[in-house]
């Protein structure tokens, strides 16, 4: 699963970290650092959850080969 | 009531924040609940006198539409000229009335220090401060929670964020009380002297420098322009205004619920960790913010023109109310996952104060329900609460322990 992220979107709500602190890193201003995430499988329950909770739309899943 | 030529009668509604149903200071009332019929009626409309000095807005109802609007700061400015009127010159509010792009230099100038990382640093200092107001009143069986707990927390936790002796606290209380709860003329007083005493705190760090918030604004330089008395000014007024009223007011809603439903209160009790999730959730069912905007220039939207100048009214509580937003969005579900709720609003001017808040309110959950046994709305007593300007509660009696036999 990738989260493609929308970095120009990010006002930095934090909702992503806040569910998943491993997959979603914020700069030290809070921001999401820019660049799509290659989420692991061990984690793509807590990064789906991270995705669907930003309240700006700025990470969109995409789960490719995988879509269920 | 004056209808602008431009806006189409069809699109005209009564409607004021201060004047629909639920809206008047009523004991017992739910003011966010009372809009929530909002969404069956048209997306966008227009009401002709809607802020408290008298003017009309669009006000838009769906989170979708509210999303457009706020993340559009080009079309939609944040510059509304908040203390002009009581101040008698325009102080901008920074970061709240300044525009992207200059904006963002602000904002990351003072991101860093409410950053979540920051705002974990100073955990234990705020916890402290909860713990010691809440063991100072548990013996008593009774407690107005504004001005008993609520209030008091909320200016302890922001004079140690601008690094001000706790000794201040009932100074700044009495000027939050009349900022927030006076008559307009105690309210214009009000901001007068807290922009007055910035003024003062600006010049003796200029003059004295510290290891503390203004200091550092101070000292700062943004889009290569050393900071200016009047921005830094501008700067603390705006926390004074943005970061207490706030936090109190979700406090006293969040209290209130769990007062009213005893079995919610004993789950949380019993299980802390789901107190996280809880406080979300009670921050979409009972925000406080409107989030107005100008038209900065001429705009269509969805078929609606739209013209520079016009107020642009983007209700916090209505969009999370929108039912293609939230499922059962008028059913409180303190369980409720996938809650992109917008109590700290949309867009580039997102809350700075967020994850403080966040954590303020957790904090004041958690140490209240581990030392306040079952509590409820006190015997012959009901809040009052209220919309307008920003929605709150101005007095919530809780009661615990042994039902006081009528007096
Ligand atoms: C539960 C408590 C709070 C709520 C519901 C809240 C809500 C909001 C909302 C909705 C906005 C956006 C307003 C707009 O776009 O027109 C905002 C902005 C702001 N808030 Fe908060 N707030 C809270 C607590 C705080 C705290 C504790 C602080 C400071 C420590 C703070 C500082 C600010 C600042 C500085 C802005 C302006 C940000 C900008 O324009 O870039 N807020 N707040
Ligand atoms: S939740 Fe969205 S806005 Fe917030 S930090 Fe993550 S990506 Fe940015």
């Amino acid at each position: 699963m990738i989260v493609r992220v929308l970095r120009e979107k990010c006002q930095g709500h934090a909702r992503c970290w806040a569910q998943a602190p491993d997959v979603f890193v914020l700069d030290d201003e809070g921001y999401i650092t820019p660049g799509d995430i290659a989420v692991p499988e061990d984690q793509e329950r807590a990064a789906w959850r991270g995705a669907k909770s930003c309240p700006e739309r700025a990470l969109v899943i995409d789960d490719g080969a995988t879509a269920a | 009531m004056s209808v602008p030529e431009h806006v189409p009668a069809g699109l005209v509604r009564d409607f004021s924040y201060w004047t629909a149903p639920g809206m008047a200071p009523e004991r017992g009332g739910d003011p966010q609940g009372a809009l929530a019929g909002l969404h069956d009626g048209p997306p966008v409309f227009y009401a002709p006198n809607n802020t408290y000095d008298g003017h009309g807005t669009w006000v838009f109802v769906r989170a979708e539409d509210q999303r457009r609007v706020l993340q559009d700061a080009e079309t939609f400015s944040s510059h509304r000229r908040l203390f002009e009127q009581a101040l008698g010159e325009d102080l901008p509010t920074i970061p709240l009335e300044i525009d992207p792009p200059e904006h963002g230099a602000y904002r990351s100038l003072l991101n860093p220090l409410l950053s979540p990382k920051r705002v974990m640093a100073m955990e234990t200092a705020n916890r402290a401060r909860a713990v010691e107001l809440i063991e100072g009143l548990k013996d008593r069986s009774r407690c107005e929670v504004m001005q008993g707990f609520a209030f008091p927390f909320a200016v302890g936790v922001f004079l140690e964020f601008l690094g001000l002796p706790q000794s201040r606290r009932d100074e700044f209380l009495g000027w939050a009380d009349k900022q927030f709860h006076g008559t307009p003329e105690e309210r214009g007083e009000a901001i007068r002297t807290v922009v007055g005493f910035m003024r003062e705190l600006v010049a003796l760090r200029r003059r004295e420098p510290a290891d503390d918030f203004m200091t550092f604004v101070v000292q700062a330089t943004v889009n290569g322009q050393p900071m200016s008395d009047r921005e830094a000014v501008g700067m603390g007024a705006l926390l004074f205004v943005a970061g207490l009223d706030t936090v109190a007011a979700a406090i006293g809603f969040n209290f209130r619920y769990l007062a009213e439903t005893p079995e919610e209160q004993a789950r949380l009790r019993g299980d802390p960790a789901a107190i996280v999730l809880a406080v979300e959730e009670l921050l979409r069912a009972f925000p406080t913010v409107l989030m107005t905007r100008i038209a900065s220039h001429d705009t269509e939207f969805d078929g609606i023109f739209i013209k520079a100048g016009d107020r642009v009214s983007c209700p916090s509580m209505v969009a999370n109310r929108d039912p293609a937003e939230f499922e059962c969005p008028n059913r409180i579900d303190l369980t409720r996952e996938n809650n992109r709720h917008v109590a700290f609003a949309y867009g580039p001017h997102r809350c700075l104060g967020s994850h403080l808040a966040r954590r303020e309110l957790v904090i004041a959950m958690e140490e209240w329900l581990a030392r306040i046994p079952s509590f409820r709305i006190a015997e012959g007593t009901a809040p009052l609460t209220y919309g307008g300007h920003v929605f709150g509660i101005d007095d919530l009696e809780l009661a615990w322990g042994e039902k006081a036999v009528a007096a």
